[in-house]
């Protein structure tokens, strides 16, 4: 009975083509977010493979953060609190327990003597493990304080690095789902409404024949829905393939742990339907909404009137949306935190793309009128484009509007991250004022003490990285470094605001200026703060410095005699940091070092300025999966609204206009959507960039380097040439009439 | 149907000349007339109002009985689809649906049973069957098409049928077949042609003549030799 409204669907899907191209898309995209996101992450057993239950310190940090529910905070610790060598005794005495022995040497094991990373219990014959976890918990009192884990849960026990890059990767999988979605509905509304647009007659014949606007409503929703499990099915397996992938990638980068799988369950395709229905149906509402108020009068007009200008209500949110951008701006820029400013940039980003969006048609009638100058150049053919474009800016405006979209994606994720990695390698590169930096295995007090005594140096400091957990202001890994006590100001250059580093001890910690701004840990000279070492002790310190050049020596300093016996690895330090001294003399005391290497300050600021520029793989990932959503809609758009065209191509095949007149005029067509689309996109980009930027580095400058950005504007280019010339001359090579030449 | 000082203008130009200026005319029931003009006289714009597809800016729309102007958007969609039919100059047809889908659409949107006899024996009125039913549009000719669309327009034994220019996009050899089917298949029906052409109206009760949104004069029993002399008055006059 039904049998109308999908007609559309199964006998004519040509417009449609495109919304199934972008939903599966959206789709695969979301899959592969939700099989990361979701991934078999167990670690292998290892070692403890044949125990039946591993009993360790609490592997988990827990904080009470405020009031309310979600106030005690967890996250996994890089290493092992200790267990007291004699909890092995007290476990074997557990009815049903055939041996407990007491393990170490796991890495991020403890190092203090007597105690042990963990103990490993073996059941006797007939013992489940899940009963003997239970009695051994009695056992501990209740088991608090302390991990108890049998089956798969013993790999996270035996490798504490898998519970950190779980909750690494795996936030990055979840955190990736709702821009996915959000910006897989910007594609899906610019699609969805040119192929609604594209067929107003046909909607507008319904009405006259009777259809209610609620039918042509719910045929247009129908139509979409159908679409929509169509883009679903599609896109399930090449979600799954990049889910697989993107696992791998991950664990490559220590985000996942090393054996993790992808999630593939069947229930995917499932998901991948009902996500891109979803959104299908979603961004299909508008226009809709609108195909369903077509008057039907249009149906019986000789010319398809559509209003040249968009609605006053299109304009009016259009300009609300900007309005909105602006007082975001003002808002991100008025926030004094950087995670605040970070916080609002994906809104911001959003809220600049519905602005572009919205006022498409009055800026492509913009462009067109500050084009005029073209026709005097491009002769007919530019006459006859501009002409097309000022007649109709709605149209037009379809075909810029994704263009903008893509630019304004792809410019801001990726000069962000450029800028950012600019700064952190221009930090790096500056940094370290030391004159030699000495770096390799064994490099202890014991080592800083003899370089300190060498004849000429003047000052010598070791650093090594840690991270601990703070509250900044929910609990979450904080980077910095564990200096040795001595005159850092003489080694390194943090930009101190306030405090001084002249030297750091026990009780101290010197905090970034980022990390101390109200709105993050809220901190400043004098203030108490409690940090937590990598085995969850707190380190309660007073707060004795504030520095600004924080991207690479990171957020917190430390005392390394603080932290010693507290990371799960012996104590030392990654560089020791000399000034002064001669390098003959340094060199004579590597010499009796193997595996110490020194370094002049430059040749360690460069190796320093490139570790910080290939630390780019999460972006690169974000930056890809929004570079194809962008790609897709922008070539799905064009390509339509290219098609749609047709009548326009044989018409002036008949008015005698010659085959390259008719290119030259869809290539000004091309040229204008491109210039208009990156002006506009990288408008809308340009104010998400410049907050990021300011947030992240304290800088107003973006860094743009030129090679990508002409490859963004020639990419651009590319797609939209094309996704214009490739069916202009596919419908031109069935149009007899153009005149040859 | 009746329509009383019905005014429409367009747009927002208030003051310039509206596009029917305070016509009165009524059709009575099973009546045949033709609208005349020359282009831009306000003929399609008479059609869309007395159809209920545009609202008019003044005046009143009495169709079967009923004041439009009292409707709700719905309440006159389904007024359409149950008790008036529409054949249009072209893109009369749904092209992805089938001769047989497009002759049933008003029965289907109104949630009605089409049943196979019913379809065939308004198709079997314009002359169309067999394995012509089962056809896209496309494949069909111009003649063609018109009778699907007119077998569409009478599957729902409407009261009024519209017809803006039906029979502008034929040969005229075409043109009068299509006429004389629309003439025999509507019977008891009231009808309203919007047309140019003189020829029309030898099927015609009636003939209407418009001039810049007005009514100039009415003929009964029109002679196509005289409309067109008329015509080419009305041509001349503007």
């Amino acid at each position: 009975m039904r049998g109308w409204m999908l007609a559309g669907v199964r006998r004519s899907p040509g417009p449609l083509i495109g919304t199934v191209v972008a939903s599966a898309a959206a789709a695969a995209l979301t899959v592969a977010a939700l099989s990361v996101a979701i991934a078999d992450t167990s670690a292998p057993a290892g070692r403890l493979a044949g125990a039946s239950v591993v009993v360790a310190g609490d592997t988990s940090l827990h904080v009470t953060v405020g009031h309310g529910d979600d106030a005690r905070q967890s996250l996994p610790l890089p290493a092992y609190r200790g267990l007291s060598a004699g909890l092995a005794g007290q476990l074997a005495r557990v009815p049903g327990v055939a041996a407990a022995t007491g393990e170490s040497g796991f890495p991020g094991g403890v190092v203090r003597p007597g105690d042990v990373d963990l103990v490993a219990v073996t059941a006797k014959p007939g013992v489940s493990p899940g009963v003997l976890a239970g009695r051994i918990r009695a056992a501990l009192h209740g088991g608090r304080g302390y991990t108890i884990a049998t089956g798969p849960a013993r790999g996270d026990v035996a490798d504490l690095t898998a519970a950190v890059e779980r909750s690494d990767g795996q936030v990055l999988g979840a955190a990736l789902i709702p821009p996915i979605v959000t910006i897989s509905l910007f594609v899906l509304a610019a699609t969805t409404g040119l192929a609604v647009s594209l067929r107003r007659r046909r909607f507008a014949l319904l009405r006259t024949v009777g259809a209610t606007r609620g039918q042509v409503r719910r045929a247009i929703l129908a139509e979409l829905a159908v679409c929509g499990v169509a883009g679903g099915a599609l896109g399930w397996l090449p979600g799954v393939a990049l889910g697989g992938l993107g696992v791998h990638a991950l664990a490559a980068h220590q985000m996942l742990p090393a054996d993790s799988a992808a999630w593939r369950s069947p229930w995917l395709l499932l998901v991948a339907c009902g996500v891109s229905v979803i959104v299908a149906v979603l961004s299909g509402q508008i226009a809709a909404r609108r195909a369903g108020r077509t008057s039907p009068a249009q149906a019986l007009r000789e010319t398809v009137a559509e209003g040249t200008w968009p609605s006053p209500v299109r304009i009016l949110l259009g300009l609300g949306a900007a309005g909105g951008a602006g007082t975001l701006m003002a808002f991100t820029f008025g926030q004094k935190s950087a995670a605040g400013q970070l916080a609002l940039a994906l809104p911001l980003l959003l809220t600049c793309m519905v602005a572009v969006a919205l006022l498409g048609p009055v800026l492509v009638a913009f462009a067109a009128w500050l084009a005029r100058p073209a026709r005097a150049v491009g002769g007919p053919s530019a006459r006859l484009a501009l002409a097309a474009i000022s007649a109709q800016p709605r149209r037009t405006a379809s075909a810029v509007i994704p263009v903008a979209l893509a630019v304004a994606l792809v410019g801001s994720v990726y000069f962000a991250d450029a800028s950012i990695a600019h700064a952190t390698a221009a930090q790096a590169g500056s940094t370290v004022t030391a004159d030699r930096v000495i770096s390799g295995p064994g490099l202890d007090a014991g080592a800083l003490r003899q370089v300190r005594a060498l004849p000429g140096v003047r000052a010598a400091a070791g650093v090594a990285p840690v991270s601990v957990a703070a509250t900044d202001p929910d609990l979450e890994p904080v980077y910095g470094e564990a200096v040795s006590d001595g005159p850092l100001n003489r080694v390194l250059d943090l930009g101190v605001t306030s405090g001084s580093l002249g030297a750091l001890r026990p009780g101290q910690i010197a905090v970034s200026a980022l990390e101390a701004a109200p709105g993050a840990m809220g901190v400043h000279v004098g203030s108490r703060l409690t940090v937590y070492l990598p085995d969850g002790t707190p380190y309660r310190a007073t707060v004795s410095a504030l520095y600004t050049r924080s991207l690479a020596s990171g957020d917190v300093l430390i005392p390394a005699s603080a932290v010693d016996g507290h990371t799960g690895a012996a104590p030392g330090f990654a560089q020791v940091l000399v000034s002064g001294g001669t390098a003959g003399g340094l060199a004579a005391l590597a010499a009796g070092h193997p595996g110490w290497h020194v370094a002049s300050r430059s040749v360690a600021n460069a190796a320093a300025e490139r570790a910080a520029a290939q630390d780019g793989f999460a972006n690169n990932l974000i930056l890809g999966l929004v570079a194809a959503l962008a790609a897709v809609a922008l070539v799905n758009t064009l390509a339509v609204a290219t098609v749609e065209r047709r009548r326009a191509l044989r018409l002036l095949g008949r008015v005698g206009a010659s085959r390259g007149q008719v290119a030259a005029a869809f290539g000004w067509h091309a040229l204008f959507v491109t210039v208009t689309g990156l002006v506009a996109g990288a408008a809308a980009g340009a104010v998400t960039l410049v907050a990021v930027t300011k947030a992240a580095t304290g800088s107003w400058v973006p860094f743009i380097p030129l090679a990508p950005a002409a490859g963004l504007v020639l990419g651009v280019g590319a797609l939209v040439a094309g996704a214009v010339m490739i069916p202009f001359y596919a419908m031109s090579r069935r149009e007899p009439a153009l005149a040859a030449g | 149907m009746e329509l009383t000082d019905v005014t429409k203008r367009y747009g927002r130009r208030r003051r310039g000349v509206p596009a029917l200026d305070r016509v009165s005319l009524s059709f009575g029931a099973g009546s045949f007339t033709a609208v005349l003009g020359v282009s831009g006289s306000g003929k399609s714009t008479l059609l869309q109002c007395a159809a209920g597809l545009e609202r008019p800016s003044a005046g009143t729309v009495r169709l079967c009985g009923t004041d439009l102007a009292g409707l709700s958007q719905r309440r006159q969609a389904v007024l359409r689809r149950q008790r008036v039919g529409f054949v249009f100059q072209d893109l009369n047809l749904l092209p992805e649906l089938t001769v047989e889908e497009n002759i049933a659409l008003p029965l289907r949107l109104d949630h009605r049973r089409a049943g196979r006899a019913d379809i065939e024996l308004a198709a079997a009125r314009v002359g169309l069957g067999g394995g012509q039913l089962r056809r896209r549009p496309a494949e069909l000719s111009g003649g063609q098409q018109q009778r699907v669309a007119i077998a569409r327009a009478l599957i729902t034994r409407p009261e009024v049928i519209f017809a803006d220019e039906p029979t502008g996009a034929l040969d005229p050899h075409t043109a009068v077949g299509v006429l004389r089917l629309l003439r025999e298949a509507a019977d008891g029906t009231t009808v309203v042609i919007v047309t140019h052409d003189p020829q029309v109206t030898r099927f015609c009760d009636r003939a209407v003549f418009l001039h810049d949104g007005r009514v100039d004069r009415v003929l009964p029993d029109p002679e196509p030799a005289v409309v067109a002399r008329v015509l080419h008055e009305l041509g001349e006059r503007s």
